[in-house]
């Protein structure tokens, strides 16, 4: 043989280079199409186990398949609304994704997807507020590429049980939205407290991005908060009126 | 090694004891680092690498007489890409929470020096199905030493093992704290180290015997 054999042909190095990449690309593109479905399907069912979630409609173990579309049909309705918090037709440019969380055909209240900076990638999630519009209600996240055992927290069941009953309006009814404290919550000031859950240790700045995300995100939703605010407001005024009568006679 | 290496149970364990690619060839760590924090992920990842390192040597070996030597390395690592990006699809689609968790470490797989260095300090010298268990020796004993750290990482990071709690609770409510470093990579450094020294101080293990 001669020292280098196969510099002999440039073609048939191309020729081999050529085969291989079609070869390759081709096996590559019969998985990803055809697993295109599963996968889908996967991203679908994880979407609804985490707006549930945030509803409070599951708890941290996972129900089957068919519970969960259950459960989604039953209680989750996706509407898209304009920027005055009014459900419109979706197709319009500008209006948000939002969920509605209904019992017996009653608004219970509404859920936000939250997509926020992480220190590492971008995290997204759900927030789920009360009808009140202002209490949350429930959290929970479905993506996020923060460190595990650090910032990876975020997704842990402790952590997100915390967001549930704080307010994002103070004693004064002004928008502070809620926040990711340093440390524990309760070493805050007691008129901060409604508004902040306990930090992670160890992930500062993933709960800073992601307290700056809810926060961005509420506001962008504020209509929609305002909205429900309004219609509590009203409900409460009729409310009373009712009550009244019992009062009365005491 | 000649093409007459037929001894194919010493081919196999070489890989996951003698030879270790963590442990002996120190190869991989970077991805022994990262996914080590919990055992789920860290089966997963083993259990992807040995089936990449298989099947991309015996893919290699298969063609070792056809790939012209000078793309012999772009030529592997197109076989090695491909085969990893239909294992992260293959995930994707039916281990989805698992895949989430080990994300972008899959894909990683490409870049993992046990499967280059197989492709070519072996399977271009040997016949596919040597190959083929050189891959999954190799990438056993990357599996194993992957879940002796993460063992004691998730144990000693967050006392648990597979996601339950093994450190009781009186334990906290005595003042025991989970070791913060242990979730961090340095903590994986520190364990690997220490494995590597176990393991070559063992006798007869680093020798010629066995």
């Amino acid at each position: 043989m001669s020292e280098r054999p196969d510099k002999a042909s440039k073609k048939s190095v191309i020729l081999f280079a050529l085969v291989l990449s079609v070869i390759c690309s081709l096996m590559i593109s019969a998985a990803a199409v055809g697993l295109k479905g599963f996968q889908l399907a996967n991203m679908e069912l994880d979407k609804k186990i985490n707006i549930l979630k945030a509803a409070d409609l599951v708890d941290s173990k996972k129900p089957d398949k068919t519970t969960i579309n259950a459960l989604y049909d039953a209680h989750i309705k996706a509407v898209m609304v304009d920027d005055q918090g009014k459900i419109i037709t979706p197709g319009v440019p500008g209006s948000l994704n939002l969920y509605l969380y209904q019992e017996n055909g009653e608004i219970q209240g509404y859920i936000l997807p939250i997509n926020s900076r992480g220190l590492w990638g971008k995290i997204q999630g759900y927030l789920a507020v009360e009808k009140d519009g202002q209490t949350i209600s429930g959290f929970s996240i479905f993506s996020h590429s923060e460190t595990p055992g650090l910032g990876g927290e975020i997704e842990s069941a402790w952590f997100q049980k915390n967001f549930k009953g704080k307010k994002i309006l103070n004693a004064q009814n002004k928008f502070v939205s809620v926040g990711i404290a340093k440390g524990k919550a309760a070493n805050l000031p007691q008129d901060l407290q409604p508004h902040y859950v306990d930090g992670i240790s160890g992930a500062t700045l993933t709960g800073k991005y992601l307290s700056e995300g809810i926060q961005q995100t509420l506001v962008t939703y504020d209509a929609v908060s305002i909205t429900f605010r309004q219609k509590q407001a009203g409900a409460v005024k009729k409310g009373p009126q009712k009550a009244a009568t019992p009062a009365g006679i005491n | 090694m000649s093409e007459e290496n037929t001894n194919y149970i010493e081919i196999l364990t070489k890989g996951i004891w003698k030879e270790n690619p963590v442990a002996y060839q120190v190869l991989g760590i970077c991805s022994a680092l990262a996914v080590t924090v919990k055992m789920s992920t860290s089966i997963v990842m083993g259990i992807a690498l040995t089936l990449v390192t298989a099947f991309s040597s015996m893919l290699i070996s298969a063609l070792r007489k056809k790939i012209p030597s000078n793309i012999r390395i772009i030529a592997e690592l197109a076989i090695i890409a491909s085969l990893v990006i239909v294992t992260d699809q293959i995930l994707k689609a039916f281990f989805y929470d698992i895949s989430k968790q080990l994300s972008i470490f899959v894909g990683l797989i490409i870049t993992n020096c046990i499967v280059l260095g197989r492709a070519e300090a072996f399977a271009l010298a040997n016949k596919p199905l040597a190959s083929f268990l050189d891959g999954i020796g190799n990438g056993l004993g990357y599996s194993l030493v992957l879940i002796a750290v993460a063992f004691l990482r998730e144990l000693l990071g967050s006392g648990k093992i597979f996601g339950f709690n093994i450190i009781p609770q009186f334990f906290f409510d005595a003042g025991y704290q989970n070791m913060g470093l242990m979730v961090l990579a340095p903590g994986a450094f520190f364990i690997i180290g220490l494995l590597v020294w176990l393991k070559n101080s063992l006798p007869g293990v680093s020798k010629e015997e066995r």
